[in-house]
């Protein structure tokens, strides 16, 4: 063959086909919000008789009381948690689909601890509360790493059945064993006050632990790109081959990376006990993994830009919820609006994976 | 009027600046089995994927048939009446052979169920005509090697192929299923078929084909009658004329091996012919050992092994005096390993990522402070490499935004880095202009001179006969030569060797020569 000396014009080709790219990509994020968007504004359109108000409390009632706002902020907490535990596993190429589950064991795990032990002081409580959720939940996602790095098992249809069952599991302690007989409610007793985040923002729910979360996701991204462990993980996510060449652990990295996206989740199931419920309702972490999903591909994986994507996802629930107390649509508008952006998230996605699978299979 | 001419076809693939096929004609009789052979990149494939509308040529004709076609996919290819059948099957292994010859031109019942009895019929009735011996209603996932490729064949006659395209058909075949594969196309030609074999094995060609086109580096060298041609012709004409590349060896005296392998072998289930056979050969210090062969022959499965990238069968591999069959890659590179693969975009690079993050990712320990990479160091290192090797990139800048000679020089310059004594280069200069070329000549010279052992794994003849002390050829996964690079040394020599038509291994055992025929 006669290999041909002309990098220049090679180089503009790349660099233009790159920005192509970039241009697609944040105009696609554009075009998928502005699409959830439209749908929520016809939704209100054909569903509510007074659609004017109900539109503007639906984008303008989040603002215009403390306690909508802060409980908008309240929400993305956990929120954030999931979006940097999908970050951490989809940057490394593993995939975590589990994360309802190990939220939701988490916070079990939380209740059971702080339950036993309601005489401990506050801040040992939460510790020992905060490292038991995330290591079942760590626990949980590695063992579907585990599988995968021994037995080749897909960790996107692991970390999901497994998930799938540990949910029935904490279902049946939370409406069995630890049921509160007191309540009419599915859920557990309430956890001693002194395990309680301290609450920022009367009257709303937002509680301390938001700083936690926005310190978290900095830490992250720094663990990301600056740290030996980030960097191996990193380098194993874009391509494992090289790493192996390299004499990276490449086995390790699929383990290691769903453990702390099962962590993080763990964490999100605790914090939401901790700061807002206070008791294990049944399905009392439903949607954060999911939700987190969503989050995760907004936010591209990465762990800065999770925090506005977080926000805007608890910004559409807080939205629906004014527009529900304010005008007559229901909360599920809000849920339809979540599920397009999931859809076309997922969607553009998964678009721009197949695309690389097949330009792999060309060359 | 010749049955098919391709004029003047040409075909550059812009990303990595190789001009596959430069001015190719190609003119093929009706009714002939036409041969086209050449080493692994010569573009014998590249010609045939334009010919089948699977790439579009930038410049050239193609003439079926008297008339001009422009061949756009594979559909339209097959409708002209050219089928192929490619090397690697292209079966949905779970479906029955009629479905799989029928696929995306099923017979319909009503216009919207799939018509199985016609289909098995249709099929069947095409299998009987051409002698194959093959159920329609078995699954492919049932049968053999060579009725998968019966079942490929008869896909193409489904369809009214005129002009089959076969892409190194034996290279997956017993001897018998070969022989029957030859059977197969001799009567092919008998009911007016004309066959275009892709193939680098000399004795085929010799047996099976009319003519024969040889192509080398993109261009078509020659183009003769079979009959009028020999082995040795053929060969010579294949690897080309010995060119001196422009690098001065001065003589050495080669020190204590650094790496050493010893009967390596890998078989693999189910494969009768194992991938390595007992390779055995020393790399001393300050010494080149070059390994020549054709690919698919055992030198990518050398490079891994050496790399650590994949487990053998038996044997041992021992670097610096110790064992280190078992290790993995990261153990190797402690040992004293450093290593220039083949796969420089998906081995070599990790292309989405800075230069930087490419040129500290063997090394990256060396970087740490309590766990966090030390960014100002890391930046000073790859400064300085950048420097050292001149590569036009800067540090931060995304490595798949580097030119591929400049990609290669990133690797080189972070193996080199490693200072080990041993190094393993693997088609150092596929690919790359003669500047860079030049430049990793040099250095791999300036590593002999300093003392360290270098293998050298290349298809490219010329750099192997500038560059090497010792010279391997391996054919069929065998080192079947070792040769001083010594002045009375011709290329046509090696070349023989990497045919097959040389052998000097000792544990060449009679049977196989009666299986190559």
């Amino acid at each position: 063959m006669i290999p041909r000396a002309s990098p220049s014009p090679q180089r503009s080709a790349v660099d233009k086909r790159r920005a192509a790219h970039l241009l697609s990509s944040s105009t696609g994020l554009a075009l998928t919000i502005g699409i959830a968007f439209a749908i929520v504004v016809i939704l209100i359109l054909i569903l509510s008789n007074e659609p004017g108000r109900a539109i503007y409390y639906f984008f303008i009632g989040p603002f215009t009381k403390a306690y909508y706002f802060g409980n908008m902020l309240n929400q993305s907490i956990p929120l954030i948690l999931t979006g940097l535990g999908i970050a951490v596993a989809f940057r490394s190429s593993t995939f975590n689909l589990g994360g309802e589950g190990q939220a939701y064991a988490g916070a079990l795990a939380a209740t059971v601890i702080l339950l036993a032990m309601p005489t401990m002081p506050g801040i040992v409580g939460i510790m020992t509360a905060v490292v038991g959720a995330v290591v079942i939940g760590a626990f949980l996602a590695g063992l579907s790493g585990f599988f995968n790095m021994r037995w080749g098992t897909d960790t996107l249809i692991s970390s999901f059945l497994i998930s799938a069952a540990v949910i029935l599991v904490v279902d049946y302690f939370v409406t069995g064993p630890l049921d509160d007989p007191a309540s009419s409610m599915m859920r557990t007793r309430a956890i001693a006050e002194q395990f309680r985040f301290l609450r920022i923002y009367a009257p709303s729910k937002l509680d301390v632990s938001i700083f936690f979360a926005a310190a978290l996701a900095i830490g992250t991204y720094f663990f990301m790109q600056r740290t030996h462990w980030g960097y191996e993980m990193r380098m194993c996510g874009i391509n494992r081959e090289f790493s192996r060449y390299a004499g990276i652990h490449v086995g390790k990295y699929l383990v290691v990376p769903m453990a702390i996206s099962g962590g993080f989740h763990g964490l999100a199931g605790s914090v939401t006990l901790m700061g807002t419920h206070y008791s294990c309702l049944k399905g009392v972490t439903m949607g954060i993994g999911w939700n987190g999903i969503a989050v995760a591909l907004i936010a591209k994986n990465n762990p800065i830009a999770v925090i506005p994507a977080a926000l805007f996802f608890a910004y559409l629930d807080a939205g629906a919820r004014a527009a529900m107390l304010h005008s007559d649509v229901t909360v599920e508008l809000a849920k339809i609006g979540q599920a397009v952006i999931f859809f076309l998230v997922t969607a553009q996605a998964l678009y721009g994976l197949y695309n690389s699978r097949k330009k792999k299979v060309a060359a | 009027m010749a049955y098919l001419e391709m004029q003047g076809i040409t075909k550059l693939y812009p990303t990595s600046g190789v001009l596959a096929n430069d001015a190719v004609d190609l003119t093929v009789e009706k009714k002939e089995i036409h041969a086209i052979i050449g080493e692994n990149g010569a573009g014998k494939s590249t010609l045939m994927k334009l010919l089948y509308g699977l790439e579009r040529p930038d410049a050239g004709e193609i003439r079926f048939r008297g008339e001009k076609a422009v061949i756009k996919d594979p559909l339209a290819a097959n409708r002209l009446g050219i089928g192929m059948v490619h090397q690697h099957f292209k079966l949905v292994p779970n479906f029955t052979v009629a479905e799989n010859v029928v696929l995306a031109s099923e017979p319909m019942k009503k216009g919207l169920f799939i018509d199985r009895q016609t289909a098995i019929r249709d099929v069947g009735k095409v299998i009987e005509e051409h002698g194959f011996s093959i159920d329609p209603k078995r699954r492919v996932q049932d049968l053999t090697v060579g009725q998968m490729q019966q079942v490929e064949i008869v896909k193409m006659l489904y369809r009214n192929a005129e002009l089959l395209i076969l892409d190194e058909p034996t290279s997956v075949l017993t001897e018998q299923e070969i022989e029957r594969l030859f059977e197969t196309l001799r009567s092919l030609i008998e009911r007016d078929r004309t066959i275009l074999l892709i193939t680098h094995k000399l004795e085929e060609v010799m047996r099976m084909s009319d003519r024969v086109t040889v192509m080398r580096k993109g261009r078509v060298v020659a183009d003769r009658e079979t009959a009028q041609v020999d082995k040795q012709e053929l060969s010579r004409l294949m690897v080309g004329k010995d060119i001196l590349l422009e690098v001065h060896r001065a003589p050495k005296t080669p020190g204590e091996p650094v790496l050493e392998l010893q009967d390596i072998t890998i078989s693999v289930r189910g494969q009768e012919r194992p991938l390595l056979d007992k390779v055995s050969f020393q790399v001393r210090g300050g010494e080149i050992v070059g390994i020549a062969g054709v690919g698919g022959n055992g030198l990518a499965e050398v490079e891994d092994v050496i790399g650590g990238l994949r487990r053998t069968t038996s044997g041992k591999v021992i670097l610096h005096g110790e064992d280190v069959t078992c290790l993995s890659p990261g153990q190797l590179r402690e040992v004293g390993l450093a290593y220039v693969p083949a796969d420089r975009l998906q081995r070599g690079a990790s292309l989405p990522t800075s230069v930087r993050e490419n040129c500290i990712v063997t090394k990256h320990h060396d970087f740490l402070r309590a766990g966090v990479l030390k960014g100002r160091s890391i930046r000073e290192f790859t400064k300085r490499l950048i420097e050292h090797f001149s590569i036009d990139a800067a540090e931060g800048m995304r490595a798949g935004n580097l030119s591929g000679g400049n990609i290669q020089k990133m690797i080189l310059a972070r193996e080199l880095a490693a200072d080990t004594d041993f190094i393993l280069f693997s088609e150092p200069t596929w690919g790359l202009d003669i500047a860079s070329s030049q430049f990793v000549y040099e250095r791999m010279l300036e590593l002999r001179e300093r003392g360290a052992g270098v293998l050298l794994i290349s298809s490219n003849l010329d750099e192997i006969m500038g560059l090497a002390d010792i010279i391997l050829v391996m054919y069929r996964g065998r080192v079947v030569g070792r040769l001083e690079n010594a002045e009375a040394l011709s290329k046509q020599t090696i070349g023989e060797y990497m045919l097959g038509l040389r052998d000097d291994s000792p544990c060449e055992p009679i049977a196989s020569e009666v299986r190559r025929g």
